[in-house]
């Protein structure tokens, strides 16, 4: 039994808004009010909220790990030593799997997804985050270029290929162990791998002339079908394209009226100059996502300094090794996807970058719902998680942001609009962001609240003046009703939970198997067999499995 | 061989439905061996000019004219114009890989044959898909490297002396460390010293306290001062298995053996450690 007295909370599931309120944490989880004596924090004068729940990051898995290989210039300076309750590790952008659990538990989070897996390679990722403490994790499943589920598609008889649909995508994420549907640039990498060019909603993608659309529209009717606890995972076509609003409009247009999450809606919120430079469309952007409740978004949000870009749209990582110059790792994962890998920096003297970090912000400051938009840095893409807290002092102080924006290419502002929106967060709208609606998104009822019956996952901050270092620096960090994080310090170290969906009209995750013909083609073109695919329950020893439905 | 059956060579893709047929298979060796007689196109080079062999198909593949080099001139021991062919052949087809081992990575040049090797295979992607692969040489090689990077960062090479891990190969590699004798006692698994490391490495192992976790008795068993016998991986003990190009595997237990495994003696031990050092701290 742990008791939180006097603390000021935060809790805008249950419409607390800064109201002094004391807490009980028993078993893990909160419950209501109880005489019996205990542990006491006295947490007068602080601020209470929920567990950070992280929506999409990039921390663990075989193109992580790559990632970590191919740059040891991201490590050397960035390391901390073993401690009484820590393990050592090194990293900046690319943090080593245990610092990786220490530093967002250090920042008030305990629940993080990584945001993109091959099921082929999903056994690696659940290897990782058994070493990545501290957080309960997840993983989505990527099919937006898996040769099986194009194959499906072409079967002309509606109702027959929903059904198979369901079944396969089922299969996918009982076999890799997944929460979520996951969708990159649909078609585009498959297309790429044919040295074929770049694809819009109607390309038709070889072998099977399946076009982005056409995987779109079927992905987001089955994974309603299967009554997944979140909506569609999607990265659409044309990352990082100048221009690129006329697609990722259109694609929310062709999903309108589905439930459809997109990902780091930044890099996709692309104007485009009679001259072919960059200017923000983040005010359309944000005028469609205004409009339709059913959808919600991450930001993305671009944080000056180095990065390592990965992400499984392997085309868009080629042509970004060709316009920087800098080095460039790829995969390609058999009949799934691919992946690149390139490190890069982002400095506010370039004006493409600049414009960048604007419309990062303002898509943050003109999505009126909080509950529509989850803060990330699609990490470690446009930044590591870890500068959080200063985007955090971003939204809340305009006269903060207006110093920094003097600070960028003077031209920004012929481009952006960042400098015209005078919007400041509210410390319960930054709990929407960070905890809360990323809990409601992910359909976590367990998630982003204080009620009772919710994981024992809180924060106590000390109020500051400077959001950063509020932010940065919370005074406790609980989890599952532990004290995990003292004055900056890890006090403990132990595993968190990994949360798995189990698909509707699935009994159990074994449950899930492959028609006879598609289980043909596994045989014929896999490089291994069927029955070593799916990710044994070894590899998942502390598993929370979500039913849906 | 197995490799040019199941994967390389004869396998069936859904794009490659005539397998082997479907394919060009090039090999690139100092002497004919099974792999060289299976090719379509063996070019026999001679040792030690990998670098220049590389560096001249990048210079074709960029399209730069060779001043000097004449069609029969030889370059690595074979034919410019075999060269030519070779490059227009990497540009035109759909989808190529190259395979490369220590023929490459150990031969003169090292590092740079292999830094050299990726900038070509880079350069080719500006026409079509081209991939490399590193065939390494023992069991789980790659799996100890993946897991050594989620840990510390660095797949090899890793020092922990200063609390936190580095990384630098040819200071920190095994061969280094036993060569400045900084190592006062060794724990070794899942290789053989005496098989692999040069004679001078192997005398200093000698020389100071060696623990040993294997499962066959070789020639480190016979001076080892501790050998620990564990069951071999894969048969009496099982875990995941990272194959060359990152897919992991798992691999199942398949007959009960009456010694532990690597992981099981290593917890015994370091609990031990953790027995006797107890009081300092505990979390
Ligand atoms: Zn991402």
């Amino acid at each position: 039994m742990l008791k939180i007295i006097n603390g000021q909370v935060y809790d805008p599931k249950n419409g607390i808004n800064g109201v002094s309120k004391d807490l009980y944490i028993d078993g893990g989880r909160f419950v209501q009010p109880v005489q019996e004596a205990g542990e006491t924090i006295d947490a007068g004068g602080c601020i209470i909220m929920p567990g950070g729940v992280d929506i999409h990051s990039h921390i663990a898995g075989a193109k992580v790990n790559s990632a970590r290989i191919m740059c040891p210039e991201d490590h050397y300076d960035h390391f901390r030593a073993a401690a009484d309750c820590t393990r050592s590790g090194v990293g900046h952008t690319i943090p080593t799997t245990f610092l990786t659990g220490y530093e967002y538990a250090g920042l008030g989070y305990t629940t993080v997804f990584e945001a993109a897996v091959p099921p082929l390679e999903a056994r690696h990722a659940h290897e990782e985050l058994e070493d990545t403490p501290l957080v309960d994790t997840g993983i989505y499943t990527l099919m937006g270029n898996n040769t099986m589920i194009m194959k499906a598609l072409q079967e002309k008889d509606a109702a027959k290929r929903r059904e198979t649909l369901r079944s396969l995508v089922s299969w996918l994420l009982a076999s890799s162990k997944g929460y979520a549907i996951k969708v990159v640039n649909p078609g585009g990498v498959e297309s790429w791998k044919w040295s074929a060019g770049t694809v819009d909603l109607d390309t038709p993608v070889q072998p099977f002339g399946i076009s982005s659309r056409q995987i779109l529209t079927a992905l987001a009717e089955t994974n309603e079908d299967l009554k997944l606890p979140h909506a569609l995972h999607l990265h659409t076509n044309h990352l990082g394209d100048p221009g690129n609003v006329r697609t990722t409009l259109e694609t929310m247009k062709t999903l309108t009226g589905h439930r459809v999450h997109f990902t780091h809606l930044q890099f996709h919120s692309y104007g485009i100059t009679p001259k072919g430079g960059l200017k923000s469309a983040a005010p359309e952007i944000a005028e469609f996502m205004n409009a339709h409740p059913e959808f919600t978004c991450d930001a993305g949000q671009i944080v000056f300094g180095p990065v390592t870009t990965m992400t499984a749209d392997s085309p868009m990582q080629f042509h970004l090794h060709e316009t920087t110059g800098n080095k460039w790792g790829s995969f390609d994962v058999e009949m799934e996807t691919g992946s690149g890998i390139v490190p890069l920096r982002y400095r506010p003297s370039v004006l493409f970058n600049a414009s960048q970090w604007c419309i990062g912000l303002e898509l943050l400051l003109l999505i009126k719902n909080p509950w529509q938009i989850v803060l990330t840095t699609d990490h470690p893409n446009a930044g590591p998680f870890t500068a959080y807290p200063q985007i955090i002092r971003l939204l809340m102080d305009a006269d903060y942001r207006n110093s920094v924006i003097e600070t960028l290419h003077p031209k920004v502002g012929h481009y952006t609009h960042l400098k015209d929106l005078k919007r400041e967060y509210t410390l319960e709208e930054i709990a929407i962001i960070t905890r809360s609606g990323p809990a409601k998104a992910l359909g976590l009822s367990n998630k982003g609240h204080l009620g009772p019956g919710a994981d024992g996952d809180l924060v106590i901050y000390q109020p500051h003046k400077d959001k950063e270092k509020m932010f940065a620096s919370p005074v406790y960090v609980i989890k599952d009703g532990r004290i995990i994080v003292r004055d900056g310090i890890a006090r403990q170290s132990f595993g968190g939970k990994r949360l798995v969906a189990l698909p509707y009209g699935l009994k159990d995750l074994a449950d899930g198997s492959l028609s006879q013909e598609l289980a043909q083609d596994f045989a014929d073109y896999y490089s291994i067999s069927l029955r070593n695919f799916a990710v044994q329950y070894d590899y998942l020893p502390r598993m929370e499995v979500i039913s849906c439905g | 061989m197995r490799h040019l059956k199941r994967y390389s060579a004869l396998a069936k893709g859904l794009y490659t439905p005539e397998g082997r047929k479907d394919r060009k298979v090039v090999v690139i060796d100092v002497r004919p061996s099974p792999t060289s007689k299976n090719a379509d196109i063996f070019l026999q080079v001679t040792p030690g000019a990998d670098f220049e062999i590389v560096h001249v198909l990048r210079l074709l593949i960029a399209g730069k004219r060779l001043e000097g080099l004449e069609e029969e001139s030889l370059v690595g021991g074979v034919a410019f114009r075999q060269w030519q062919e070779l490059a227009e052949l990497m540009k035109a087809c759909r989808y190529g890989v190259v395979m490369f081992g220590i023929g490459l990575t150990q031969s003169r040049g090292k590092d740079l044959n292999a830094e050299e090797l990726n900038s070509l295979i880079i350069e080719l992607n500006a026409f079509t898909r081209f991939y490399a692969v590193a065939m390494r040489g023992h069991g789980n090689v790659n799996g100890s490297n993946q897991v050594l990077a989620w840990q510390t960062g660095y797949p090899l090479a890793v020092n922990f002396q200063r609390g936190y891990p580095r990384f630098n190969p040819g200071e920190f590699s095994v061969v280094d460390m036993l060569r400045r004798k900084e190592a006062d006692a060794a724990l070794i698994i899942a290789t053989d010293p005496s098989a692999h490391l040069p004679q001078s490495a192997v005398n200093y192992l000698k020389s100071i306290p060696t623990i040993y976790l294997e499962p066959h008795e070789n020639a480190t068993t016979t001076w080892a001062n501790v050998v620990i016998p564990v069951a071999p991986a894969g048969i009496g003990a099982g875990g995941t298995f990272y194959r060359m190009d990152n897919i992991p595997l798992q691999l199942k237990k398949l007959v009960d053996f009456a010694v532990p495994s690597d992981l099981e003696a290593l917890q015994g031990i370091k609990e031990e450690v953790l027995r006797l050092k107890r009081g300092e701290a505990a979390c």
